[in-house]
């Protein structure tokens, strides 16, 4: 079997294996730290497609997002270590039904289309990464630049909601 | 052979750390100490906290362990003698200093103690000071090397030396450097003297011995991340690229280690306020004066 | 070759499945982003495929899978920040007590 092939499916395995794992154990850092080790194995299958730059883009951020998952977590559950095995979940045979549906229909999709040729060779790592800065303050600019604004919003959001609302004088 | 030649760097680089540490708490060098100690704490039972994560309890020390190694395995002591040069390795150090975190996190939640856990979240509150601090300094170095190639970014300073030439980015990267590698004013996870060891505190034995030499090597590659991005890497006149490399790794280690024993420990909210109010704009000013050094003196 | 494209394809319609069950069977706030992470995550994972397989010259799809990536970030955010103020509000995130919130 072609090398890039194997590294792609084993990754991919160990990613789809880590994501039922998140929901499988009862203990929250356990879930978030699968959900963090699912992440990274989609970073590990990045660079297997050699796109490096976006692989390691991915294996870093995921690091710090899950381990934040992680402490909230912690902070919201009443059984964070999962030692009192309470239940989780609810409406459980229509979510897989529909996670089957869901799954099933993009597998469908995925084999039964034709994709035509596929490209054998990727542009070298160093080239990728240029042109990928090229591409995002050049042709792409004004998207990336909304994507800056977006999280700036987003912070201000959810800074708002966040913080402790003032009453009165009784402030804080 | 460069990968067996580079891990035999970082052994001997955590060995020479380790003795500076000593040196740096008591005063005294003592050349074997770092033996003694190790002999002593394999011999020791490695014993198991009652219900603990057994899962992260084990793989906790381990994966400090790799992470140290792989942030060190771009970085380059001398032309070619580096374990991956890779064409984003400036990226891939952050990437691999990441997992400092999830590997303190899972140490600490692994052993289920209070001093542990506490250890464990509080450097998740040191992360959100430092790590903006370690990405902005590395990004105005990359803009001057026009490459994320480690090797390249050490050729970028034939001429002047990244610390002459971006010394407020060096400033903020050194510190927040220390802060990654826990090192004492920052050393909030750990904490001898409140938090009774933080999250080594449930460790014993071979595992403590293991999570020691990560600590070690972490060390190891926090200075040799800053030779690399702001000393000249390898480059200097009479020595060797290597010994140029090891030296000033040595060097910025035992700065770190006399720096640190100077100053009192930082304040969890204190530490964040400082490097968000004052750390970021200065990061964000830095990049703009190299920006600007970069179009002006080509 | 075809082989590769379908191997990541086919984890991205898995990873899919599996965040679209966790995001409706999870009755917690948090528990419910980490499912609708894994379908953000299935996403990145055909774009990288796609960019890598079909079209490598066209970098637009390397930068929507850094948008992806965004909004991932985006959605850890405000979920947080509505946690946070639903927690403070009701002492829980539980989405079984959150019927109120119905239109």
């Amino acid at each position: 079997m072609h090398a890039q092939t194997f590294f792609i499916a084993f990754f991919g395995l160990a990613a789809v294996w880590f994501g039922v794992a998140v929901f499988r154990t009862s203990s929250m850092v356990r879930s978030a730290l699968a959900l963090l080790f699912s992440q990274t194995a989609i970073g590990a299958m990045f660079l297997a497609m050699q796109t490096e730059f976006l692989g390691v883009l991915q294996i870093m951020m995921m690091a710090t997002e899950m381990s934040i998952m992680a402490i909230f977590m912690v902070m919201y559950m009443m059984d964070p270590g999962g030692l009192g095995a309470m239940e989780m979940t609810h409406q459980k045979r229509f979510s897989i039904a529909a996670g089957a549906i869901g799954g099933g229909a993009a597998l469908a999709v995925a084999v039964l289309t034709p994709w035509g040729p596929v490209v054998a060779q990727a542009p070298a790592a160093a080239q990728q990464t240029r042109a990928l800065g090229l591409e995002l303050l050049g042709r792409s600019m004004l998207v990336f630049e909304t994507a800056g604004v977006t999280i700036l919003t987003a912070m201000i959001a959810a800074t708002a909601v966040a913080v402790r609302r003032r009453e009165g004088k009784a402030a804080r | 052979m460069t990968t067996v030649a580079v891990l035999a760097a970082l052994l001997a680089g955590a060995y020479a750390v380790a003795v500076l540490e000593a040196w740096a708490r008591t005063g005294r060098m003592r050349p074997g100490g770092p033996l003694f100690a190790a002999a002593a704490l394999i011999g020791r039972e490695s014993f198991v906290p009652r219900k603990p994560d057994r899962l992260f309890f084990e793989a906790a020390p381990v994966l400090l362990l790799v992470a140290a190694v792989l942030a060190a395995a771009v970085l380059p002591w001398a032309p070619g003698l580096v374990i991956v040069d890779l064409a984003t390795g400036a990226l891939f150090v952050n990437a691999a200093f990441a997992y400092v975190l999830v590997a303190l996190i899972m140490a600490g939640w692994g052993p289920d103690g209070a001093y542990a856990m506490v250890g464990g979240w509080r450097f998740l509150g040191q992360l959100i000071g430092y790590s903006m601090l370690i990405v902005m300094p590395i990004t105005a170095v990359a803009m001057r090397a026009e490459s994320l190639v480690t090797t390249v970014i050490v050729d970028s300073q034939a001429g002047v030396w990244n610390i002459v030439y971006q010394p407020l980015g060096f400033v903020l990267f050194f510190i927040a450097a220390m802060a990654l590698a826990f090192l004492p004013p920052f050393d909030l996870p750990t904490a001898p003297g409140e938090l009774a060891g933080g999250v080594e505190a449930e460790y014993a034995g071979r595992r403590l011995a293991v999570l020691r030499l990560a600590r070690a090597l972490l060390v190891v590659a926090v200075a040799l991340a800053t030779t690399v991005f702001y000393l000249g890497g390898w480059r200097g006149p009479w020595l060797p690229p290597w010994a140029w490399t090891g030296l000033k790794t040595l060097a910025v280690a035992a700065a770190m280690f006399a720096l640190g024993g100077r100053l009192p420990r930082v304040r969890e909210a204190h530490f964040l306020a400082w490097c968000w109010k004052l750390g970021i704009p200065l990061a964000l000013l830095n990049i703009f004066v190299v920006g600007l050094l970069v179009l002006a003196v080509p | 070759m075809t082989a590769a494209l379908i191997a990541a394809l086919v984890t991205g319609a898995a990873l899919f499945g599996v965040g679209l069950y966790g995001a409706l069977s999870q009755t917690n706030l948090v528990m419910i982003m980490m499912g609708v992470e894994l379908i953000l995550a299935g996403a990145l994972v055909n774009l990288a495929a796609f960019w890598r397989f079909l079209h490598p010259g066209a970098y637009a799809g390397q930068m929507f899978v850094l948008i992806v990536m965004t909004v991932m970030a985006l959605e850890m955010a405000v979920g947080f920040g509505v946690a946070t103020a639903r927690f403070r509000a009701k002492g829980s995130v539980e989405m079984e007590e959150a019927g109120e919130l119905k239109g």
